[in-house]
This record gives structure tokens, C-alpha cells and sequence, in this order.
């Protein structure tokens, strides 16, 4: 039995596997299926000051290895999770709240109403800034730093995890930006931008026209870019991607991260990260590992 | 709800595109009319959620159309004594409370197997009238299944068998005659808007299940909703599929 434990920011989790955010709500319904406690943690669906509706449907598409999604950011609202889920969920594990907004003020009044409330921050920086003509916070280096810098401002006890956009020139520079802003830990690869189109209709088949790629046919670019984004920052790093099974997790460890996020895979297998967390276990056992953390970026090169 | 490595008993072809498939889930599940089960078609990313239409101790049969890559690997690659993995029983599914003893049953398109369940539920419980819309002979399926506990009306759009019109006007037509305390009703959406249409002025519970593009099937991604009429959205899987229909805009 390897010990999973793994500790970031200082906060000890049982196990480096946590279900993104958006794939997994607030736990509860995945809870029905298996107790999640077992799990690292959970990362919330992303919250906003205020209840959002989100997008029309069609809101997801599939395509080889990979889905398409674009849901708009419904949720009910920080404040109905505070009040209705945040307790429960506390006391099942982890809990690692995702939260979005469209300005600036909107970061940093959501950070200061979670601050010390729960584990972890992390920053949704793939969302349109409003003052900016809509181009996304996440995608230039001096807007990341900007909204890094004011979120943690808003901080004072809780952890401020930022979730770097693939969809960028640099994730290098990139991730710089955040740990200069004052990141305390990185995780990636948030959606790659694309499309699917139903050819019958000659229309996009989700109503929004493009979505976030993710899925198993992502996974090669995510781990290019968490091993980029960790040789270019001393933080520690949530790796995500394609994750499906715990031998794939095994090389966002490699390749520098120190705990995993699984997403699409909670719709393909409802049990997955139970699965990946035996899986991992069994793979340390098999390879004399007594420390999942001593796997964190051991990659060598050719 | 379960996740079951279910035993392929049969996968056939049951009308034009549309196929019917039984597993075994080895054991006995509390499952629902109206309910539904996501289904795991080799490695793809995403499950299909498809309605139960039948329910016999440890099987339970489904039935799909023919649509895109997915029912067509479903189709083709799954055979008796292949093993398929389901999750199962989600949703809300159908419910007839005690005092409704008459029901109108109304279904076009793959929407008629769900309520096929119900009819199969409430059979001999409750009287029965079934309201079903094909687009012509060729698609007629699982009659025989269905005039075992409900009188039945064929329509087709072409008028090649039955009623020549939609299903919706054969039910219209004998309204008067059935007068229903309840009515049920699954099909494409014009067909329920044409329906709330005539229910309006009606004051008959009038309950419809939706279908929409799914991601978890559970209620966690938020994929699934479908606008209800008071401005919120609601989860199709979690809180539906099935509506009262003045609840939600169609």
C-alpha cells in the first residue's frame, strides 16, 4: 500500500485525484453512485457572484476521443453554494472552489466572500473580460498577472490555484505571468477552442458554434504543457487533460505536477476516479514507489 | 441508480433503423416507467442515454434509432453474450396517481418506448388509451406489445396504415369519447408543442419527456437543461426527463 497522500500549498490531500470542475457539479449526484470521500478533493462547477442561466442547447458534441462542451458557466451563485452545498461538501473532502467572472471586480469579490471558507481558489481565467472587447482574461500574459494579482489580493487565508488556458502563444510565459501575480499553485490545461458541425444541417452542432475540446485526444498536448509550465515556475502544478486511467496520471506526475484533475472520464466511466486512485495504488505497489510524490517531475528527456 | 456489466441477451432490428436490445442485469433494479439508462458504446467518450422501454425481472430492454456513429456501433457490434455496460435506472420516469384512472398515452418516433413502459406499468391497472405516430407502415413496431394493455390508434403521417394525420390529432379526434384524467406523451417537439396547444383550455394533467443531448446523465454537468416557463432551467436527467408540460417551454 503506497502512501497517495500529497500535499499542496500546504494542505494535505488523501490522494493527488480530484474531478474537474464542470464534470462533477457539487458532488452530490456523483455521491449517489460512490461515497467521494475517498477522493483528493473536488473542484466545484465554476461560480459566479450571481446565479447564471448559461448557454442554449445543444451545449455538448462528441467527436473521436474527445467531446466538445459549452456550457456557459450556469450556476446558481456563490452564494446559494455557501448556503446549500459548501457544508456538505467539506465534510466529504477537499474542496477546491472554481470560480469565474466577467471583471475584474467580479474576481475579486467572489475571492473575498470564499476566502477561508474552502481549501482552494482556483481561478477560471478562460471567461470574457467585458472591459476588454471580450478577448478572455486567460490569453495574454499582462491580463493573466492582472487578474492573478487582484484575486490574491482578495485572499488572505485561502490557497489561489490559477487554471491556465491552452488556448495562448505561451503557456510558459504564461504561467510566469501568474506566479508574478502571486499564484500559490497552477493547474492546466483548462479546454482547447474547437468544433464539430453536423453536416446534414451544415450548422455547428452545439448551439454556441464552438466548445471546449477535451478528452482522452487532448492528453498529449496537456502533458507538453504542464511539463512546459513546470520548468517554467517554481509552483506546484495541477495536471489535466485527457486523463482516463491512472497509468495517463502517471504521466502528468512525470511530467511535473503534483496532483491531477479528471474530467471528461467521470462521463465515460461514472467510477473512473475511484478507479484511477486503485489504479495509481497498485501501479506505486508494482513499481517499489512508496510516496506518490516521489514521482512528481522525474521525466527525463531523450 | 447502478453502474451494471450487463449480459447482452439479444440486439435486433425491430422496424426501419430502429433496434431493440435486451440485457441482463444480473439482478433485479428498481427501475421506473418513464426512466432511462446511459449506455457505454465501446471507447467512446460519451455514453448514449436511451429510455427503457420494457422491464422483465432482471431484463431490460431498450430500444434506439439508428442516428449517428454511436447507435450504429451499438447496432452493429453488440451481440447476445457480449458484455454492455449501463448505468441505470436515472431520471424521473412517469408517474399516474391513484385517483387518474384513465390515461391517453401519446407517442411519435423513438418517443413511443418510454411510454411503452408506462403502458406496461399501468396495464390492467388503469385504462388505457395509446396514441401512436409513425411516419408510415414500415415504421409500425411493437403493436402487439401495446394492444395487450391499451387500445390502441395507429396514425402515419402518409396514411399508409391507420389514422392519416399525427398522433396528436387521432387523440384530438377522440378526445370526447376517451375523456382521459391524465395524459402522457413523448415524441419530437413539434409533436408536444402541437399538444400543449391542445391541452391548454383542457385542465387535464398533461405529463411529456424531453430528450436532449446529454453529458454525465446524472444532473453534475449541466448539459442537459430545457427552459421552464418560469425563466430557471431544469436538469432533463436529473429532474426530468419527464414534465408536467406547463412547467417547461417547448
Amino acid at each position: 500500500m503506497a502512501n497517495l497522500s500529497v500535499t499542496l500549498c500546504g494542505v494535505e490531500l488523501k490522494n493527488p485525484v480530484i474531478p474537474a470542475s464542470g464534470t462533477f457539479g457539487f458532488g452530490r449526484e456523483f455521491d449517489e453512485i460512490y461515497d467521494i470521500s475517498c477522493l483528493g478533493g473536488v473542484a466545484t462547477k465554476g461560480l459566479t457572484p450571481e446565479m447564471r442561466l448559461g448557454n442554449p442547447v445543444p451545449r455538448i458534441a462528441e467527436s473521436r476521443g474527445v467531446i466538445l462542451n459549452a456550457v456557459g458557466l450556469q450556476n446558481p451563485g456563490v452564494e446559494s453554494f455557501i448556503k446549500n452545498d459548501l457544508e456538505w461538501l467539506k465534510h466529504k473532502t477537499r474542496v477546491v472552489a472554481n470560480v469565474a467572472g466577467k471583471t475584474l471586480e467580479d474576481y475579486e469579490s467572489i475571492c473575498a466572500r470564499l476566502d477561508g471558507l474552502v481549501d482552494f481558489i482556483e481561478l477560471n481565467i478562460s471567461c470574457p473580460n467585458v472591459k476588454s472587447g471580450g478577448m478572455a482574461f486567460g490569453i495574454k500574459p499582462e491580463s493573466v498577472e492582472e487578474v492573478t494579482r487582484v484575486a490574491k489580493s482578495a485572499l488572505k487565508k485561502t490557497p489561489l490555484i490559477v487554471k491556465l488556458s491552452p488556448n495562448v502563444e505561451s503557456i510558459a510565459r504564461n504561467a510566469q505571468a501568474a506566479e508574478k501575480g502571486g499564484a500559490d499553485c497552477l493547474s492546466l490545461i483548462n479546454t482547447l477552442t474547437g468544433m464539430a458541425i453536423d453536416i446534414e444541417r451544415r450548422k455547428p452542432i452545439i448551439a454556441n458554434n464552438t466548445g471546449g475540446v477535451s478528452g482522452a485526444g487532448i492528453k498529449p498536448i496537456a502533458v507538453r504543457m504542464v511539463y512546459e509550465a513546470a520548468h517554467a515556475v517554481s509552483l506546484p502544478i495541477i495536471g489535466m487533460g485527457g486523463i482516463t486511467c491512472a497509468e495517463d496520471a502517471i504521466e502528468f506526475l512525470m511530467a511535473g505536477a503534483t496532483a491531477l484533475q479528471v474530467g471528461t472520464q467521470n462521463f465515460t466511466d461514472p467510477l473512473a476516479c475511484p478507479k484511477i486512485i486503485e489504479g495509481l495504488n497498485a501501479w506505486c505497489d508494482r513499481h517499489g514507489v512508496k510516496n506518490i510524490g516521489e514521482l512528481t517531475g522525474t521525466l527525463k528527456l531523450n | 441508480m447502478r453502474e451494471v456489466n450487463a449480459l447482452v441477451l439479444e440486439n435486433k432490428i425491430i422496424a426501419e433503423d430502429v433496434y431493440s436490445l435486451t440485457f441482463s442485469t444480473k439482478e433485479r433494479l428498481p427501475i421506473r416507467c418513464g426512466q432511462f439508462c446511459m449506455i457505454a458504446v465501446g471507447a467512446r467518450p460519451l455514453r448514449r442515454p436511451i429510455a427503457v422501454c420494457k422491464v422483465d425481472g432482471e431484463c431490460v430492454t431498450v430500444c434506439y434509432r439508428l442516428k449517428g456513429e454511436g447507435t450504429r456501433a451499438l447496432a452493429s457490434d453488440y451481440h447476445a453474450g457480449d458484455s454492455v455496460t449501463v448505468l441505470l435506472p436515472l431520471g424521473n420516469g412517469f408517474y399516474v396517481k391513484d385517483g387518474e384512472k384513465r390515461v391517453a398515452v401519446i407517442g411519435g418516433g423513438v418517443g413511443i418506448f418510454p411510454l411503452i413502459s408506462a403502458i406496461r406499468e399501468y396495464g390492467g391497472k388503469k385504462e388505457i388509451a395509446a396514441y401512436m405516430g409513425f411516419r408510415n407502415k414500415q415504421a409500425v413496431c411493437m403493436e402487439e406489445e401495446m394492444r395487450k394493455n391499451a387500445t390502441l390508434t395507429i396514425a402515419t403521417d402518409d396514411g399508409s396504415v391507420g389514422y392519416h394525420g399525427t398522433a396528436v390529432e387521432a387523440f384530438e379526434k377522440d378526445f370526447e369519447r376517451f375523456k382521459p384524467d391524465v395524459v402522457l406523451a413523448c415524441g419530437p417537439t413539434p409533436m408536444l408543442r402541437a399538444l400543449k396547444e391542445a391541452m391548454k383550455d383542457k385542465g387535464i394533467p398533461v405529463y411529456v419527456s424531453l430528450e436532449e443531448r446529454m453529458g454525465c446523465g446524472i444532473g453534475a454537468c449541466l448539459v442537459c437543461v430545457c427552459d421552464k416557463t418560469n425563466g430557471a432551467h431544469a436538469r432533463v436527467c436529473k429532474d426530468g426527463p419527464v414534465f408536467e408540460i406547463g412547467e417547461v417551454a417547448l
